[in-house]
């Protein structure tokens, strides 16, 4: 789910631009997800900056995050990628072996950017191939978004469909309308409709439906396939709004529902509820007829108990975002919403997800907290 | 059909007795047979049936190569597993001894390269690179990976030396990290998946040198990145055939025959929980005449506990094993005779025999359901005799805690996806009597043996490790198999060599 990027910054101390690097490369290539972008966009800093020491290097990398998080309007996928990244140059830098050849390190990492985007693309194709084996003669499935691993996931299927074992599989595919203010379709959309042609193309029947009528079909369903932008420490997704309520219908109905994901998603993060993500994104918007008193007050008494950590930056991050509503503003429409509804994330807890199907093999959600260890500790 | 005994029902223990003087070859093929014809089956005596002959291979196997070993008995799993691909008790074991076997290889390469430092790096020995690598997925209910190359814990029971984690997929913890991170992503040329890319199993793998791409690759010597190749153990990837002058074999026979007192051990070692979790005056329900749930109820009778068991028979594949466990205790079968224990009754606990159809009617009035599965699933779910699905549904109904008591070598690595598949259907004969000719003529029988219980309708493990969520079995899964030998059908394995 790519978002339309924020006004270009000029940065002032530095002369790289990490922010305008990060937005302009998930534009010049739609299957790039967020955190390859984001590591990529490091590297790429990495290369214009000379750095000659450890702390120097790592300290660039933590300012250059900090910024490209804070003009993010939902930085938490993209955090998956900076953190792996800061944490791969933590453990190879400081290693006592190898600080000798620091410029070596550094000219490798430089060298290797694009090597690190085909792989992580290499992952989807794992992951095709393993989640084809979920995808049965008859099966129905339903899936939502424009999840380009989902897309190539149901594509595989349909491409073994192709060969003499044959698999005939429906899909019914949610589509979430966009909202009216936005002129061009959003990313999302046209995204979820590539999917949707490149199925049909492959003879594979798919129906659209609206996010209304997902609990009318479920009977129809026999597993639910969604796509991630994080997965979290406990196991639950964060996602597309709307995967929380598809989740809850799936669950309720007795279907599984699996989440489709590389594992560079998975994001330090433990959320205890829909307010604890760290984003602000009004969603929630309560008014009365004076208006103009447009109260925020959504989530506020969760948001008071957060640690005072997170309130700042995500304080930090909503100034900066109203800052970047109001340079939108300039343009035109005076009362544009800052948030788009297709930009929305919500967070699907554990306990409604049957499995993470990752390059790695299909993990129960459990499973995660583990993976995030073994790069951590 | 070269049966052993003349005149007796060929069964596990003419099994037993008949691999002592035939060879390896007839025995392979006797065993195949048996377990085709479900001469042998169920979850005990396919794994000691397998473990037996697995003993046989490898004490034949003229090899001190661990290499050649491995495919070896590779080859002979993968014929086994073929036969009656139901019976996973027969894959779990091989992959067990299979995991045996790197182990030892590993712990020898370790010892006997010592500090070396030499860059030579044959690719003759895959073990240390290997775990990088996914198995292709070309069996019908595909392979389940939870965590790639299982990471010790600190009170992990099969610990593997230290050493044997850094060389793993994962960057293990504490001071193994570096270790594993950069590992030099080597090849072996035995059972790479040519073509394949190595699929990145760990998450920094996506940052890893682009060497790795390459199968047969060596680490690079000091052309591409030096900083890479500076492990210690770097060593360890290469040479081995060299130095591996230990022998291999004799412990691998060790680790093989540990792995058979573990299967004789562990009902003993799964009933020392039994206090644990009965308590006098309860109501257990439990299903089908499983040893393990017997010994275990025993075990909690003769702390002096008094309980009252409920007993559904299992109608119609299992109901006569029932009523003489009941009645005579277990080891009644001829088979097994040298095995048999008093019944719970002599005990002084009341046991009341009801069918099926009841398990429901009498739910409410439980206190513990305490059932013994045929497999269980890499995710948490089993497979158990027809009849555990509905108990276990009734019991979530009634919000009756479930047990399931269950050795470690039922545990496998599969990942359901399609349950049907697993289910296997028996003699239809036994609903309907085929004198029935009439019905027989008119009426579709089915006669289900297996049940699929969802993980969700359980509540805890208990295997001989201790007790467990149904959320941690993928843990322990990790810790028992490797991730390269999941997959034992080898169909992606283009240039595995046959060592047989």
């Amino acid at each position: 789910m790519a978002q339309p990027p924020p006004p270009p910054q000029q940065s002032r101390d530095n002369a790289f631009d990490i922010v305008s690097t990060y937005n302009a490369l998930l534009h010049a290539d739609p299957d790039l997800t967020m955190p390859v972008a984001a590591i990529e966009a490091l590297i790429l800093a990495l290369a214009h900056t000379p750095s000659t020491t450890v702390s120097e290097t790592l300290a660039l990398v933590s300012t250059l995050t900090a910024r490209l998080k804070t003009h993010t309007r939902n930085p938490i996928s993209l955090s998956a990628g900076t953190d792996l990244f800061q944490q791969y140059l933590i453990t190879n830098l400081q290693r006592p072996s190898s600080s000798s050849d620091f410029d070596t390190i550094r000219a490798h990492l430089v060298q290797n950017g694009r090597l690190f985007v085909s792989r992580a693309k290499a992952a989807r194709a794992t992951i095709a191939a393993f989640g084809r084996h979920f995808i049965r003669d008859g099966t129905t499935v339903l899936t939502t978004g424009g999840s380009r691993v989902v897309g190539a996931l149901l594509r595989s299927a349909a491409e073994a469909a192709g060969d003499s074992s044959s698999i005939r599989f429906r899909v019914i595919y949610v589509v979430f309308p966009t909202s009216p203010p936005t002129p061009s379709p959003s990313p999302s959309a046209s995204e979820s409709s590539a999917n949707i042609t490149a199925l049909r193309r492959l003879n594979i029947p798919v129906a659209t439906i609206p996010p209304e009528a997902i609990a009318y079909s479920l009977s129809a369903v026999t597993q639910c396939f969604v796509g991630a932008e994080g997965v979290v420490e406990n196991g639950g997704v964060v996602s597309r709004l709307g995967t929380l309520q598809m989740a809850m219908l799936a669950k309720a109905a007795g279907k599984p529902f699996y989440v489709v994901a590389e594992s560079h998603k998975f994001v330090r993060l433990y959320p205890l509820g829909q307010g604890d993500l760290g984003v602000e994104q009004g969603i929630v918007a309560f008014r009365t007829a004076e208006g103009g008193g447009e109260e925020e007050a959504e989530e506020g008494g969760r948001e008071g108990e957060g640690l005072d950590g997170r309130r700042e930056a995500s304080d930090e991050g909503v100034a900066d975002m109203d800052g970047a509503a109001a340079d939108k503003a300039k343009g035109g429409a005076a009362l544009a919403p800052p948030w788009r509804l297709e930009d929305a994330v919500d967070y699907t807890p554990p306990h409604l997800i049957s499995g993470i199907i990752t390059e790695s093999g299909v993990l129960l959600p459990s499973a995660v907290s583990e993976e995030l260890i073994k790069i951590w500790f | 059909m070269p049966s052993a005994t003349v005149g007796q029902t060929p069964s596990l223990s003419t099994y037993l007795k008949s691999l002592k003087h035939n060879d390896i070859e007839t025995s392979i093929e006797l065993f195949i047979s048996l377990l085709k014809r479900r001469q042998i089956k169920n979850s005990r005596p396919c794994a000691i049936a397998t473990i037996s002959l697995l003993l046989r291979v490898v004490g034949e196997a003229r090899t001190r190569d661990a290499q050649q070993l491995i495919e070896r008995i590779r080859a002979v799993g993968r014929r086994l597993v073929a036969a009656q691909p139901r019976e996973m008790a027969v894959g779990n074991i091989v992959r067990r001894v299979l995991e045996n076997v790197r182990e030892v290889a590993e712990r020898d390469q370790d010892a006997a390269d010592g500090g070396s430092e030499g860059s030579t790096s044959i690719p003759s020995t895959p073990i240390r690179g290997e775990t990088m690598r996914r198995p292709a997925f070309p069996t019908k209910f595909s392979e389940f990976s939870p965590l790639h190359g299982a990471a010790t814990i600190p009170q992990d029971m099969h610990a593997r030396a230290p050493l044997a984690t850094s060389g793993d997929s994962s960057p293990a913890f504490g001071g193994t990290m570096e270790a594993a991170l950069q590992r030099p992503p080597l090849v072996s040329s035995n059972t790479s998946y040519a073509g394949q890319g190595p699929a990145a199993s760990s998450l920094f793998s996506i940052l890893q040198h682009p060497q790795g791409r390459s199968p047969y690759a060596t680490p690079p010597t000091g052309t591409q990145s030096p900083a890479l190749k500076a492990s210690p153990f770097k060593g360890d990837e290469g040479q081995t055939s060299a130095s591996e002058k230990l022998d291999i074999k004799a412990e691998v026979i060790t680790s093989i025959q540990d792995l058979q007192k573990e299967l004789e051990e562990v009902d003993d070692e799964i009933s020392e929980f039994a206090q644990d979790h009965i308590h006098n005056n309860e109501v257990i329900l439990t299903h089908t005449s499983s040893q393990t749930v017997q010994r275990f109820l025993m075990k909690a009778a003769s702390k002096k506990r008094k309980f009252t068991v409920f007993h559904a028979e299992a109608y119609p594949n299992d109901h006569l094993e029932t009523h003489a466990t009941i009645v005579n205790g277990g080891g009644a079968t001829a088979e097994d005779a040298d095995e048999r224990w008093k019944p719970l009754t002599s005990m002084g606990i009341t046991v009341i025999l009801i069918p099926d159809s009841a398990v429901f009617a009498l739910m409410s009035r439980i206190n513990k359901v305490i059932l013994a599965p045929h497999t269980v699933l890499a995710n948490g779910s089993l497979i158990a005799a027809a009849g555990a699905s509905t108990i276990a549904q009734a019991a979530k109904t009634h919000r009756v805690p479930v047990v399931v008591l269950s050795g470690v070598f039922k545990l496998s690595p599969v990942y359901p996806f399609d349950t049907d598949e697993l289910i296997e259907y028996g003699d239809p004969g036994k609903v309907v009597p085929f004198q029935d000719g009439e019905f027989m003529d008119k009426v579709d029988v089915v006669n289900p043996v297996y049940d699929f219980v969802d993980a969700e309708l359980i509540d805890l493990y208990i295997t001989n490790l201790g007790g467990h969520a149904p959320s941690y079995l993928y843990r322990i899964v990790a810790d028992h198999y490797r991730v390269e030998d999941i997959d034992l059908s080898g169909k992606a394995e283009g240039g595995a060599v046959k060592a047989g």
